[in-house]
């Protein structure tokens, strides 16, 4: 690859998502989940999405990681558009390891009868790595999310929540992706394991890996994320730098998501805004 | 074979596999232990037990006590055969039905429910008449007709966790569907299938009696213990003890085979590692150490 390819190559976004709809069911069940929402993350930019629950985060994901059927729109990973490949086109781009998941939930992720170390070379042995040199990688990354390397004859039962998580970061970074996808990495956590997995996080954002960063809860994006945008009843209601949208947010949804995090603000006054916005909304 | 160490873990477990183990070996060295010819006929009939005559005679004289180890054979090898029909037939649908896609899956579906709607003994009875009276045809049929036990397990097992999340999050990493199967799902579809596989075994020695008692698989003169139980229930006014024998062999027999069904279902799966963990939490605790345990696979 020459220079001019490599710059190129830089300016291209890892992922970009154009006039993406989805639907599930067919026919008078059909329902509509996503409804022509476009999105690009840059090369190592942190992106938070943000929404309630039925808002489509989820769907979103699991259709870029081609789980999901795209009903229209394009998706483009690193410059390949996947919205219409098939099985095999998948395995092939997938085994190249360029964007990974993380689950909320690591007890399930996570198979309840393979060790640590069974469990994070499988990305790689997948791939064709002979074991030694894959166990070795595991050992590396294991230490980048603060985890000891005695874990690695372990079962995902043996360990608490927060190395659960941490393990299952860490099985998504062996891969050394450009874009790693969390959903909801925290909610499932108590607070003391939330800001340590958020602090691995903001590590690995600082080294140059892409984020995208799913969750109902501003409070634990706005920290994190470079932009934020807002997903609501299937549309990105409004995208901008995090700073901006916490700030001075313009969608009525937004306001209410930013009036319903803790702040300074008394209570009351809080509250009053919240009915006033709800009641925009409603019309 | 942690399972295998597990299962003889427990009492129960141990009980069984030592009555399987007497079993079988009745089955491979009995005919060659007998003390009479098991169809050699006497003037002696129906006498009761003696030095010579451990068990006394039948009604054409013969020793029972040599007929029913060499009966044992041809039902213990009848049962295995039905076991071992069922899981070859039913299984690998079973797997498959989960991933070849809806058609498949579609007409797996319906033949299973068919195969189970058919009253096996007389379906048993229908083919053996037109194929020939022998075990292997009976046990065969009726393994075929038992198949759907296994098509189910295994598919209730596959698809439990072909929707798993580590099963998708192989799949995200580039996982093929085989090496899906090879890695995750076998190990927790095998458990369920070898309690199938015991409990089936149960069930074709019930089969296997049955059929024999109503003289279906095997030829007259030829012993097994559901005959020996059929023509010592023709002479109940002579010998009233006479069933006594087969039967308790029959019983203990299904009985240790359910019972290692149960040993296998306790010490696998998600109840294993419950068991497993609690046990561990309860060895801790007899040390008086103060480290706490966790909960471990059990937590839903």
């Amino acid at each position: 690859m020459s220079a001019d390819d490599q710059q190129r190559a830089g300016d291209r976004p890892i992922l970009a998502v154009e006039d993406l709809a989805v639907h599930y069911g067919a026919g008078r069940r059909r329902q509509s989940v996503l409804d022509g929402v476009s999105l690009s993350v840059a090369r190592g930019e942190t992106v938070g999405i943000i929404g309630e629950t039925g808002s489509g985060k989820s769907t979103f994901a699991r259709t870029v990681l081609g789980l999901v059927r795209a009903g229209r729109g394009r998706i483009l990973i690193d410059g390949e558009d996947v919205a219409r490949h098939k099985p095999r086109q998948w395995q092939a781009l997938r085994r190249r390891g360029v964007v990974q998941y993380v689950f909320q939930d690591p007890l399930r992720s996570l198979d309840p009868d393979l060790t640590i170390e069974d469990s994070l070379v499988e990305p790689l042995l997948v791939r064709g790595m002979r074991r030694p040199e894959a166990v070795e990688r595991a050992r590396a990354y294991l230490g980048r999310v603060r985890l000891d390397e005695d874990l690695l004859p372990r079962l995902p039962g043996e360990l608490s929540g927060g190395q659960r998580q941490r393990v299952a970061v860490a099985r998504a970074l062996v891969a050394e992706p450009g874009l790693i996808i969390l959903d909801e990495p925290v909610s499932a956590l108590d607070s003391a394991n939330r800001v340590g997995v958020l602090e691995i996080l903001k590590g690995l954002r600082d080294s140059g890996v892409a984020l995208l960063f799913i969750s109902h809860d501003l409070g634990s994006v706005a920290g994190i994320a470079d932009r934020i945008a807002v997903l609501y009843q299937g549309r990105f209601v409004e995208v901008g730098a995090a700073r901006d949208v916490v700030n001075t947010p313009r969608h009525p949804y937004t306001r209410l998501l930013v009036g319903s995090a803790p702040t300074l603000r008394s209570a009351a006054a809080a509250r009053a805004r919240r009915e006033e916005l709800r009641a925009l909304l409603r019309t | 074979m942690g399972t295998v160490r597990r299962v003889l873990g427990l009492v129960s477990g141990r009980l069984a596999v030592a009555i399987l183990f007497v079993v079988a070996l009745l089955a491979i060295l009995g005919p060659l232990v007998a003390p009479h010819d098991p169809l050699a006929t006497s003037p002696r009939t129906l006498a009761g037990p003696s030095g010579s005559h451990w068990l006394g005679t039948d009604n054409l004289g013969r020793d029972v006590f040599s007929r029913l180890l060499e009966g044992s054979r041809t039902s213990v090898v009848g049962s295995v055969e039905v076991a071992l029909v069922g899981l070859a037939v039913g299984v690998v649908p079973g797997l498959l039905s989960v991933y070849l896609g809806r058609v498949f899956e579609w007409v797996t579906l319906r033949v299973a429910d068919t195969l189970l709607a058919l009253p096996f003994l007389v379906f048993a009875v229908a083919v053996t008449s037109l194929l020939g009276n022998g075990i292997t045809q009976a046990m065969l049929t009726v393994g075929v007709l038992l198949s759907p036990l296994f098509y189910r397990v295994t598919r209730a097992a596959t698809l439990t966790v072909a929707q798993s999340q580590y099963v998708e999050s192989a799949l995200i990493s580039g996982a093929s569907v085989g090496w899906v199967v090879r890695r995750h799902v076998w190990g927790k579809v095998l458990p369920p299938v070898m309690v199938a596989l015991a409990y089936t075994v149960g069930i074709g020695f019930v089969v296997v009696s049955s059929l024999t008692f109503l003289g279906i698989g095997v030829q007259p003169p030829a012993p097994t213990w559901g005959g020996l139980l059929a023509s010592d229930l023709g002479y109940l006014s002579y010998q009233p003890w006479a069933p006594i024998a087969p039967a308790v062999l029959i019983i203990v027999t299904v009985w240790a085979s359910n019972l290692l069904a149960d040993a296998i279902r306790d010490v696998s799966g998600e109840a294993g590692r419950a068991l497993l963990n609690n046990r561990r939490a309860r060895a801790v605790r007899a040390t008086a150490t103060t480290e706490p345990i966790s909960a471990g696979g059990a937590t839903p």
